[in-house]
């Protein structure tokens, strides 16, 4: 298992060291470059998250499941089982949803390892780094330059502000992060839904989860979550199936 | 976190590894101190301490914490049972890998800042008002000195040379590849550079003329050992070279003394004057006569990446990813003694 982990980081590395000979050596461009090719790989997947958030905001609007809702009011124990059938019925999987982003954490794991062994910050590093290199003649390449924008990306990242280091790159991948996963949460207007608090509760954890490994971690990781936020909002927007008013705080209850 | 560093003063073996400094006495490989005496979060060691001729213990963090700090080990805080700090310099930005050189009362420290840091031994206090002089990429080898020029070489692919007495930069070559390792004066005064690039470079230290002069088969990691007109070297593919300088040729056709898959020799050859020992990074050292023939082998375990060395009759060798830290051999490579540290 740990071979084959470990082959996974040796293809990372070689694809961001190729992009980053082709970019003028540009590490941070590469980062952001490899995301969008791992965005186009789990497109599939995202797909799939899509189409779930839409059958279950359709469901949402449906007259039989607004009955059944109605019916079940008192009894959630009823309710439950009730919209397992028509989930089943429908070919709804709830979990859809949360799927696309738990996939992301090999990804996030193998993307890390890739970063700093790419950026080989310590010699033992640099030695492993020259084990997962199956290009040619990559030794002008070499150690590769850490530096863009302000950032070190073998570094977690901060501004200096009157004395005091602030984590922007953090905050920007916790708001970035939160968006996303509001854009995409479907509306609940049924009290009780399993799948919709699910969806609430990841959108609180993931963004200070996220946020929290970009304060901890090598920046260039954070770049991968901005990015990665950013393309999934746009593609979200593009398709018309963000919903906006989640942004707002308070909309859902509203509603109810 | 990367491979210990190692040195010694005769009586004591200095290992950089990880949250410690520590002091291991060689007559039986026990534990004399640490330092600091309590783990701190912000210090980490694997840079390769120095020892000067007065006695200080001058190790840098690859921390948080990027200080360098001289220590006493004659003069003990009853406290923290760790020895005293005479000064710490705490001006470099970043790890402190290699070792510095200590030339008469100067010390000429490389930081992975790209900065060659030059402090007065003596006077601590003003330390942080080193002189320095700002080069090129990372720097994780010690500089090497003829006394009128300091050579520092860089993973930017550069070998530059510094004047001693005024710490200008005389010349500044590219190489086309990282140099990991330290260059080495030969007996006839060149300089001897190996090269992420697979290559020996050979330099006119005057000029910075240089050429290559064997073209390996992988990665040159270590420092070249010199061992009369003779430099041995190993390559990541675990490939020992040795090469006469006076002749400009191999004096025998590389050998492999590890077959196994990770014979990397990321150390140093240890040149002693009965054989040499070449460390890899399977765990296993072996002793070569100088024609190339393996004399015998000894797996210590774990991965050696750290350069033995010897001190009086023993070979002592800092493993990586085993129980114990260090293992001292004797001449035929056995055990003498293992050090574990304690809690």
């Amino acid at each position: 298992m740990g071979q084959v982990f470990n082959l996974f980081i040796s293809v990372f590395v070689n694809v961001l060291i190729w992009i980053y000979d082709v970019v003028g050596h540009n590490f941070g461009l590469a980062i952001i470059l490899f995301t969008i090719l791992i965005r186009i790989v789990t497109w599939p997947l995202n797909a799939q998250q899509l189409k779930g958030a839409k059958a279950m905001q359709d469901l949402q609007n449906d007259k039989d499941w607004q009955a059944i809702q109605k019916k079940y009011a008192k009894d959630r124990e009823k309710l439950a089982q009730e919209q397992m059938r028509v989930y089943r019925e429908k070919g709804i999987n709830p979990f859809s949803s949360c799927l696309p982003t738990l996939i992301q954490f090999p990804i996030i794991i193998a993307l890390y390892q890739s970063i700093i062994r790419a950026l080989a910050s310590t010699p033992l590093d640099l030695l492993k780094l020259s084990r997962s290199i199956f290009l040619p003649n990559v030794s002008a390449l070499i150690p590769l330059n850490s530096k863009f924008l302000w950032m070190d990306l073998g570094r977690p990242e901060s501004v200096a502000f009157f004395g005091l280091a602030l984590p922007t790159l953090a905050v920007i991948v916790a708001i970035t992060t939160y968006i996303q996963a509001k854009l995409t949460m479907p509306a609940s207007t049924t009290p009780g839904d399993q799948s919709a608090a699910m969806s609430g509760m990841m959108s609180i954890y993931m963004p200070l989860m996220l946020g929290w490994f970009a304060l901890t971690f090598a920046s260039g990781l954070s770049i991968y979550f901005i990015t990665s936020n950013v393309l999934g909002i746009v593609q979200y927007a593009m398709q018309g199936k963000a919903n906006w008013q989640n942004l707002i705080p308070g909309f859902l209850k509203k509603k109810e | 976190m990367s491979w210990p560093g190692l040195a010694t003063d005769g009586n004591m073996v200095y290992l950089a590894d990880g949250p410690f400094l520590y002091a291991v006495s060689l007559a039986d490989g026990k534990e004399v101190w640490r330092y600091p005496g309590k783990r701190d979060s912000k210090l980490i060691f694997y840079c390769t301490p120095a020892v000067t001729p007065d006695g200080l213990v001058i190790v840098g963090s690859a921390g948080t914490d990027h200080s360098l700090v001289a220590l006493n080990p004659n003069d003990i805080n009853p406290d923290t049972s760790a020895p005293v700090e005479k000064w710490k310099f705490t001006g470099a930005k970043d790890h402190w890998v290699a070792a510095p050189l200590i030339v008469e009362n100067k010390l000429f420290a490389v930081n992975s800042d790209g900065n060659l840091y030059i402090l007065d031994l003596q006077d601590g206090q003003s330390s942080k008002k080193a002189t320095v002089v700002e080069l090129d990429g990372r720097l994780w080898s010690q500089p090497t000195t003829d006394g009128e020029r300091v050579y520092v070489t860089s993973l930017d692919h550069s070998v530059i040379a510094i004047d001693a007495k005024t710490y200008k930069v005389l010349w500044h070559k590219d190489l086309g590849g990282a140099v990991p390792g330290s260059a080495v004066l030969s007996k006839d005064g060149s300089l001897y550079v190996g090269s992420l690039d697979s290559q020996l470079e050979k330099f006119d230290p005057a000029t910075g003329d240089h050429q290559s002069v064997l073209d390996a088969k992988n990665w040159v990691w270590s420092t070249p050992s010199l061992d009369d007109d003779t430099l041995y070297f190993g390559d990541v593919n675990g490939n020992l070279y040795s090469y006469n300088t006076s002749t400009g040729k191999l004096n025998w056709n590389p050998v492999k003394p590890d077959n196994s898959e990770t014979a990397s020799i990321t150390a140093s050859p240890l040149v002693l004057d009965d054989h040499i020992l070449v460390a890899t990074e399977s765990g296993s050292v072996f002793a070569l006569d100088r024609n190339g023939k393996v004399l015998w082998s000894q797996s210590v375990g774990g991965k050696i990446y750290t350069t033995p060395i010897a001190a009086g009759d023993l070979i002592i060798v800092a493993p990586l990813e085993t129980d114990f830290y260090l293992v001292a051999l004797n001449p035929s490579g056995q055990q003498v003694w293992t050090f574990t540290p304690g809690s």
